[in-house]
Formats: structure tokens, C-alpha cells, sequence
């Protein structure tokens, strides 16, 4: 039972912080219409920086210097880089941004070495939150989830309750008229752009200390984020929020669960034949865990291809 | 069109005097560049042909070579084919898991077809190393070349000429189904798919067959590698053999017939080169990749082409040269600048300073002190004179055409 608890809090807060990677992605989607392929290298950025600044400054300012100067980074991508390939179409946007990738993931490697720097939470925050039944648990987690609900609030409140919040709106809606109407389109684009590199790398800085930091994290992160999103519906905030909890949560979930194929048909008198057929049929689920976001993205396209929020194209 | 026959007549003759010109070592290079090229060329079909950008096609590419791997070892190590036709195994299991991963990616077009592409490659590499069976855990499969037609395919022309055949052969194929109905309903696909529903076209079965034939074709590029490797392992399913055949296809320029194939082959001998002078070639390929991007969307052949038509206005030489000049001596900079970074931020360095103080690094036949300012002033200083002078000739070009107009 209370194995069950903690997996579900675990996989809650490894949803949340996908939201939080995933949220900056819908947003520059919904708003320039080119997915950025480079926005879990930007998560990767925040989890470095803050490794690297953690012993001059430390770990408070450094999660929040981290995010800011990703922040910079990401405006500076959009204004030099994006802005002039978007003449040639959506595909070479995608492209570029998939380029950039490639060069943040060679450049942190040429700095940093090929191998997980020991980027460790700090030892006034590595203390247990509370006990069930004997297990404990770690305070940090909860911290994560805790910086990544406060953000969403932040974002939410800033979008739908400020004055700000609907020019970014409407120039998300209808460019053209919010331009007309004298607001500075490019500026809000650029803006958004930032914030969402912002919130990729707080969220680097922050889980980068729970979780390994290692230059495959991009790629690893972002692969499930791509499926978040393909899941949740392009372009719908809470379509990322929902397929973010849902994905967290049955990963979480299927790493504490032994059942193999076989031993599901043992149930009616195969079992036999599937262990000895061995390969996909004998695996365990546990192991499998990693391959589970795919599974289900198959499924969502199959049923429902615009994803479970999203509209219909 | 006598013009382009004869080219590649010429080039043919030349790929097939390769074996007489070169040594081992660079007739093996040929062999990764051939491979390479053909990759490239089934993955433009793809992307550039009928536009819709995989990011998973490595796929393929390591199916065709495990499926070739496995073939090769049936029946006890006779094989199920005689050694030159084993590529047709690679093609067969391309073209079939093409099919079904093509029915899913195919449902939608655009940023979620290449999301789910690259989604199916990455659940086939979390899955390879479970199924031990068939993709052989760590250390892979490996099979042996068996002699057959006469022929023993143990020496490396040997293979270089199995390669060769199987990959002007499959260009040739890809090539004439450019000019089949079929070919031009792919590109109709990349220009107007709604336009090509209205008329009546099935574009979902178009696209999926599409992805089908790069699939295969794909698959046969992995199984070259295998037959030319004599081995396969999971590692030909990383994300890295997708990044390099769309980095590759796209420098040289996706929409030009020849520019994958040549992109792939020069940028994989720049790779041959560099693998013993340094540890950055890839973050070159990624930088070189956004600068084809930014300012040459056609790519490189793509460039060369539309200007040897005459579609940019007259050839100037003078300008032209400037430029070159001014690239090459940014590029010289910048490499210089990547390269003294590499090695103080290596662990070699981080060894070295074990001893104390900061040693010098060695680079390009000097020392370079970590914080002596000519280290930094001589490698940015290249760099910016030579954008400078680039930046100097295109203001002068571009206000020289605004007095014309």
C-alpha cells in the first residue's frame, strides 16, 4: 500500500516536472507554430549552469541564475537564429532548432566530458519529508513539485489575469490585428520564447540534482516531452498537463510492477509457451517502463489522433 | 541532358577505378561514403521528395543490417542467400517494418509525423537491448562473409565492388521513380496534400508507401554495413545515425537529386579525416548544419546548382573569392578556438594539472598557454576578420544590386 502511495507521488511530481519542460513547448508552439526541438537542451543548460555556479554562488542563487541566463539564451536563439529562418518555412525552423541540439549537446560535452557530473542536491535540503510504514521520503521531491505548481500558477495567473497575459493571447490568436493594433508583435514572441526557456531551465536546475546530469539528458527528457505533447494535443496547455501527470505516473507505476506478457497468458494455460517463445512475450513490465510513453502515444493517434485535448485539425 | 549523362558516366568510371587509386585504408573510407550516400538517398525520397521530415531513420537503416546479420548466419552459417544478394534481406525487412511503422507516422503530417518517427525509433532502441534474441544484447551479432559465384568477398575491393553495384543500383531505382507517376505524386504530396486529396488521391496509402520504399532502401544501406562490417549491433539504432543522415541530407540540400548523396559523402570523408585530428567533429557537423540552414536553405549542392543556372543572376568571380577567403579564415579561427578549448577542458588536461600550475597545450605545432593572451587574441581574432570581411563583401554586393534595381 504504501509502495503504491509513494509511486503515485513520485510519478505526480515526474509529471509535473515534464509539465513544466512541456508547458514553455506548447506555449512557443501555439504561438510561432514550430515545435522547438532544442527545448530539452535548454532544461539540459539550466542543470549545467547551476552545476557550475552552485560552488561560487550557491545552490539558491544558482537555481535561479541558472534559468535566467537559459532565459537570455533562448531570447538570443529566437532573435538571431529563428527569426531569420522563418522566411524559408515551418521544416527549416524544426530543422534549426534540431541543429542547435545537436551543437548545445557537443558543446556540453567538450566542456563537461561525456559522463554524469556529480551535480548532488545540497545537504540542508537532503533530509525525509515524512515516513509511511517505514519508508521515507525525501523532502526534495516534494520541493520540486512544490517550485514546479507555484510556477504554474505564476504562468497561469500572468496569462488569463493581467493585461500582458491577453496581448500574448490575442498575438497568439490573430498576429496580424494585435500589430495593427500598435502592440509589438515580435517583442511578445520573443518574450514567450524566453519564458519558456526559462521555466526548460529552471526545471533543469532543479531536477538535475535529484536526477543524473549527464549530457544524454536532453535527448532522453525530450523524447518523452515530444510524446507529452503528441499525447496531450499540440498547442493545449492542459492537454500537457494531463498527459504529463498520466505519463509520470504510469512510468512510476510500471517500475515496481513484475508481470511479463507470459505471465498474463499463463493465466490461460500459455505460459508456458510464451516463456519458452521468450523475447518480447517473457519481458517484465519494470523493464519495459522506459518504452511505456510509446506504447501509449501509438494508442492516443490511433484512437484519437489529435491528441486528448487538442482540436481537431 | 548529354551534359549530365556524361558526368555521370565520368563518375562511374572513376568509382570504378577507386580499387587501382587508392589504398586499403581510403578504399575503406569509400565504402563507409558509398554506404552513406545511398543512406542519404533514401532518406531525401522521404523528406525531400514528398516532405516529411523523419527523425527515425535509423530505423530502418539497423533493421536492413540485423536482418542481413541474421541472414547470413541461417542455416548454419550458409546463408539464406548467396553473399551478393543478402542485401535483398535488409530490403525485404525495411520495406516491411516501413509499412507498419509508415501506417502509424503517416496519420498526421508535419511536426507530429516527425515526433512519432522519432518516438517509433527510440521505442525500438529502448526495446533492442531486452531482445537478446535478435538483436544481441551489448556485444551484437556478428556473422562471416561466405564465398559465393566464384567470388571469396574476403579482400576489401571485393566488398568495395558489392557495395558499389548494390549502391548505383539502388540510386539508379530511386532515380527513375523521380520520373514515375508515382514519384511525382510524392512531391505533389510535399506541395499541396490537400490539393492531392481533392483530386481523388489516397494520400494516406501515397505517404505510407513513400515511407515504405525509403524504408527499404534504407534497409539495404544497413545491410552494406553489415556485409561490409561482418557484425551488427544496437548501437546502429542510436539517435545519432538519424542525426547524421539528416544533417548529412540537408547540407547538402534535400530537394536536389545528387545533393543528399554528395552531402553524405564528403561530410562522412570529412569525418574519416577528422576522427584522428579531433574530438569535435560532430559539434562541427551540427555548427556547419545551422550555418547551411540560415543562410543556404537549398544546401550546399542545392546553392551550387541553382547558381550554375544562372537563378542568383550572373557569376561574379571576385566577390565570390573574397568570401571564400573570408570563410576559410573564420573557419581557421573558430576551429582553432573549438580545438584549444577541447583540450583544456579534457581530462587528459585535468590529469596534467595534477602536477600543478597550467601546462601548455600542443595545437597545430605550437604551445599554447591556457592565460596567455595571444591564445585567445589569435583564434577570435581570425574569426572576426574573417565574418568582417565576408560582412564588407555582402553590403557592397547587396547595394550594388539595389543600384541595378
Amino acid at each position: 500500500m504504501e509502495q503504491i502511495v509513494f509511486a503515485l507521488l513520485n510519478g505526480v511530481i515526474y509529471g509535473l516536472l515534464l509539465f513544466m519542460v512541456s508547458a514553455g513547448l506548447t506555449l512557443i508552439f501555439g504561438m510561432m507554430g514550430v515545435l522547438n526541438f532544442s527545448h530539452a537542451s535548454f532544461y539540459m543548460v539550466g542543470a549545467y549552469l547551476a552545476y557550475t555556479l552552485q560552488p561560487l554562488t550557491g545552490f539558491w542563487a544558482a537555481i535561479v541564475l541558472a534559468p535566467l541566463l537559459v532565459a537570455g539564451l533562448g531570447i538570443c536563439v529566437e532573435r538571431f537564429v529563428l527569426r531569420r529562418v522563418h522566411a524559408f518555412g515551418h521544416a527549416h525552423e524544426l530543422l534549426v532548432t534540431f541543429g542547435l541540439s545537436v551543437v548545445i549537446a557537443e558543446v556540453i560535452k567538450m566542456f563537461y566530458g561525456n559522463f554524469p557530473v556529480d551535480y548532488a542536491v545540497p545537504s540542508g535540503l537532503n533530509f525525509s519529508a515524512f515516513a509511511l510504514g517505514g519508508m521515507e521520503y525525501p523532502f526534495y521531491r516534494l520541493f520540486m513539485g512544490g517550485v514546479a505548481l507555484v510556477m504554474f500558477a505564476a504562468l497561469y495567473l500572468m496569462l488569463t489575469r493581467t493585461r500582458v497575459g491577453i496581448v500574448v493571447r490575442a498575438a497568439i490568436y490573430r498576429p496580424r490585428m494585435v500589430e495593427a493594433l500598435g502592440h509589438n508583435v515580435p517583442l511578445v514572441f520573443m518574450s514567450i520564447f524566453g519564458i519558456g526557456a526559462f521555466l526548460a531551465g529552471l526545471a533543469g536546475a532543479i531536477a538535475g540534482a535529484f536526477y543524473t546530469t549527464n549530457p544524454n539528458m536532453a535527448l532522453e527528457l525530450g523524447v518523452v516531452v515530444f510524446v507529452v505533447v503528441v499525447v496531450g494535443g499540440l498547442g493545449s496547455m492542459e492537454g500537457a498537463m494531463l498527459a504529463s501527470i498520466v505519463i509520470g505516473v504510469m512510468n512510476s507505476l510500471a517500475v515496481g510492477v513484475n508481470v511479463s506478457l507470459a505471465d498474463v497468458l499463463g493465466r490461460v494455460g500459455l505460459g508456458d509457451w510464451a516463456r519458452d517463445t521468450g523475447g518480447v512475450l517473457s519481458l517484465q513490465l519494470s523493464s519495459l517502463a522506459a518504452t511505456l510513453p510509446f506504447f501509449l502515444m501509438l494508442l492516443v493517434l490511433l484512437v484519437r489522433p489529435s491528441g486528448l485535448l487538442g482540436e481537431k485539425e | 541532358m548529354i551534359r549530365k549523362l556524361s558526368a555521370v558516366v565520368a563518375v562511374l568510371i572513376l568509382l570504378l577505378a577507386l580499387p587501382a587509386l587508392l589504398s586499403e585504408a581510403l578504399l575503406n573510407a569509400s565504402v563507409q561514403m558509398l554506404i552513406a550516400a545511398l543512406f542519404a538517398t533514401s532518406f531525401a525520397l522521404l523528406c525531400g521528395q514528398a516532405g516529411m521530415l523523419s527523425f527515425g531513420h535509423a530505423a530502418y537503416f539497423g533493421l536492413g543490417a540485423f536482418a542481413t546479420v541474421h541472414a547470413m548466419n541461417a542455416f548454419g552459417g550458409d546463408g539464406l542467400l548467396p553473399t551478393p544478394l543478402l542485401p535483398l534481406a535488409g530490403a525485404a525487412v525495411g520495406l516491411i517494418s516501413g509499412l507498419g511503422a509508415g501506417y502509424f507516422s503517416t496519420q498526421r503530417t508535419g511536426t507530429y509525423f516527425a515526433m512519432i518517427t522519432l518516438a517509433l525509433a527510440e521505442l525500438l532502441h529502448a526495446l533492442a537491448p531486452h531482445l537478446k534474441g535478435v538483436f544481441g544484447g551489448e556485444a551484437g551479432v556478428s556473422a562471416f562473409r561466405m564465398p559465393a559465384w566464384g567470388i571469396g568477398f574476403g579482400s576489401t575491393t571485393e566488398v568495395y565492388y558489392l557495395v558499389l553495384g548494390w549502391t548505383v543500383l539502388c540510386i539508379a531505382l530511386l532515380w527513375g521513380l523521380t520520373l514515375t507517376p508515382f514519384g511525382r505524386l510524392a512531391l505533389g504530396l510535399r506541395e499541396n496534400a490537400h490539393r492531392l486529396k481533392f483530386l481523388g488521391y489516397n494520400t494516406h496509402a501515397l505517404g505510407t508507401f513513400v515511407f515504405a520504399l525509403s524504408a527499404g532502401f534504407a534497409g539495404v544501406a544497413g545491410a552494406l554495413q553489415a556485409l561490409n562490417i561482418e557484425a551488427a549491433n544496437y548501437v546502429v539504432l542510436e539517435t545519432q545515425v538519424s542525426t547524421a543522415v539528416l544533417l548529412n541530407t540537408f547540407i547538402g540540400g534535400a530537394k536536389v537529386f545528387f545533393g543528399p548523396a554528395i552531402g553524405a559523402a564528403a561530410m562522412s570523408f570529412f569525418g574519416y579525416v577528422s576522427s584522428d585530428l579531433t574530438r569535435s567533429w560532430l559539434l562541427y557537423q551540427g555548427v556547419i548544419f545551422m550555418l547551411v540552414m540560415m543562410y543556404l536553405p537549398r544546401g550546399i549542392v542545392g546553392e551550387i546548382v541553382a547558381r550554375l543556372r544562372g537563378e542568383a543572376g550572373p557569376l561574379r568571380p571576385l566577390p565570390l573569392l573574397a568570401r571564400a577567403v573570408g570563410i576559410a579564415v573564420a573557419s581557421a579561427g573558430f576551429v582553432a578556438a573549438i580545438e584549444l578549448l577541447q583540450r583544456f577542458f579534457s581530462t587528459d588536461y585535468k590529469a596534467a594539472r595534477q602536477a600543478g600550475g597550467w601546462p601548455p597545450v600542443e595545437f597545430a605545432g605550437h604551445l599554447w598557454a591556457p592565460f596567455a593572451p595571444l591564445t585567445w587574441v589569435v583564434p577570435v581574432g581570425l574569426t572576426l576578420a574573417g565574418l568582417g570581411l565576408v560582412a564588407i563583401v555582402n553590403r557592397r554586393e547587396a547595394r550594388r544590386q539595389e543600384a541595378r534595381a
